[in-house]
């Protein structure tokens, strides 16, 4: 089930990605260690559109049967979208974990960016 | 794996099958498999095979065998027949509650007791200290070194367990019953006991036997499951959990084990202290529509904090979050209103008078 992780995406240690385009657009999504870590997927909390994040903040939550793992934002800045379909069909994290994205964020300081893992030293982090 | 963790006669078994293990009262067990989810419907409609080793077995043996544990536990042991199986709470002389367990009686003078983990120690030392205080004909011995136990639980258990080995029938043993048969050579224990609802057994075994009882299973069908599929499956059926809805920090009355505590009994350990208190608490299901409760979250009604989450889980079967809570004891269950708070957000909540799913078992 798990995907190969993509190597222009960004990192987390607390297990998340984030894919920068159009230099301050950040789509954020779990990774396949986290995926796996929790087992199959049944829930999904997600932010109101609109909100505004701080680098670090708990904006949502994924709840496997028997346990859950909040969600810490990568960057800061405003929820533009989010993926609605997610709270329909959860399990999907666990099948395409860098293909379902959570949410979408307007970075509010680009340079936040570059305190985020590369997915070499984040496969370091996986190792460990 | 931390070293000072124990490990099960399965451990093996477990590494193969790739069990993602945590630790549980001091040992490394296997929480689940490949996927939970289906570790716990296989259950409900086949059979799942757990490894509960790190459970405590007990002997008491002796002339005063029953008078002794009449006196230790609330629930009536003399009353019980031969080969069958009893549930109870422990309890100190204060009421509350220091463990619950399964008395299985082989005989008036020969009984077994299967206490959880994490109080293994201390029961059997608390038991000793009774024994050697009140000075009761009979003896203790435990096997928490020598003894598995696996449990064999769903609809094809009986079937599956009669498949083993020609030389072992288990065709004569009811729902809570127990009996004692050589196996390989070796005493070994059959109870038709389980914590899952369903149908099943529970197999004491010398540790040398285990590995090649596990396999022989696991070869003819049943599915192997872990501690967390299992919790997930007596949440389910509204077994209470040591630790979560029952403590030392409540009674069997506030417990809801009111049914355990027999007040003919001349006399028993707590019953004075049980006797004059009030409870305080009592325990309600409860099942959101939307979000999963977990322990500790709080629970309202009419806007009013009322109790606390004492075990939530996704349910796989009712594909929803449902929970065990402890609530004040004066609390109108007709009025309803309930909701459980998650994460600063209130849901509504419905209450269930009745397990989430009626088990198989019997």
């Amino acid at each position: 089930m798990s995907q190969k992780r993509p190597e222009n995406f960004l990192y987390t240690q607390e297990h998340e990605w984030a894919h920068i385009q159009n230099d301050d657009i950040a789509v954020i999504g779990i990774t396949d260690f986290a995926q796996e870590s929790l087992g199959e997927i049944v829930f999904v909390e997600l932010p109101e559109l609109g909100r505004h994040l701080n680098k670090d903040e708990a904006f949502g939550v994924v709840e496997s049967i028997k346990s859950v793992s909040d969600l810490y934002a990568p960057v800061s800045g405003e929820v533009i979208a989010i993926n609605e379909e997610l709270t329909q069909s959860p399990e999907t994290l666990n099948a395409q974990p860098f293909e379902s994205w959570l949410v979408k964020i307007k970075m509010s300081n680009k340079d936040e960016k570059n305190s985020l893992l590369s997915a070499d030293r984040y496969q370091k982090i996986c190792e460990q | 794996m931390n070293p000072s963790l124990k490990t099960t006669a399965l451990h093996a078994e477990h590494t193969e099958l790739k069990a993602k293990m945590a630790a549980f009262a001091g040992y490394s067990m296997p929480m689940s498999y490949q996927s939970l989810k289906e570790e716990v419907l296989t259950v409900r409609k086949s059979a799942g095979v757990f490894d509960v080793s790190h459970m405590g077995l007990i002997r008491v043996s002796g002339e005063q065998a029953l008078e002794f544990l009449d006196y230790l536990l609330p629930n009536w042991v003399s009353q019980l027949p031969d080969q069958k199986a009893l549930y109870s709470p422990l309890c100190n002389h204060q009421g509350q509650v220091l463990d619950d367990l399964i008395v299985y009686r082989l005989s008036a003078q020969e009984l077994f007791i299967c206490v959880n983990a994490a109080n293994k120690e201390n029961d059997f030392q608390w038991m000793q200290e009774v024994l050697a205080a009140k000075k009761f004909q009979c003896q203790m011995e435990h096997f928490f070194a020598d003894y598995s136990l696996l449990a064999l639980q769903g609809p094809e258990s009986f079937a599956m367990i009669n498949k083993i080995d020609a030389h072992l029938k288990i065709d004569d043993l009811d729902y809570y019953s127990f009996q004692k048969k050589e196996f390989m050579e070796k005493n070994c224990y059959f109870a038709r006991t389980g914590y899952t609802g369903e149908d099943g057994f529970e197999i004491f075994i010398p540790n040398s036997l285990a590995s090649n009882f596990w396999k022989k299973l696991v070869e003819l069908g049943a599915r192997p499951c872990g501690l967390a599929a299992r919790d997930t499956l007596r949440i389910e059926v509204g077994f209470p959990l040591y630790g979560q809805e029952i403590h030392q920090d409540n009674t069997p009355l506030e417990a809801g084990l009111q049914w355990t505590v027999k007040w003919q009994k001349e006399d028993f350990i707590g019953k004075q202290a049980l006797l004059e208190q009030e409870p305080s608490m009592k325990q309600i299901r409860l099942s959101l529509d939307k979000g999963i409760p977990r322990q500790g979250y709080a629970v309202y009604q009419n806007n009013e904090k009322i109790g606390v989450v004492t075990s939530g889980t996704f349910s796989p079967h009712l594909e929803k979050g449902i929970a065990l809570a402890q609530i004040r004891k004066d609390i109108n269950l007709d009025e309803n209103n309930f909701s459980i708070e998650l994460r600063g957000k209130f849901i509504a909540a419905q209450r269930h008078p009745k397990a989430f799913i009626q088990g198989g078992h019997k």
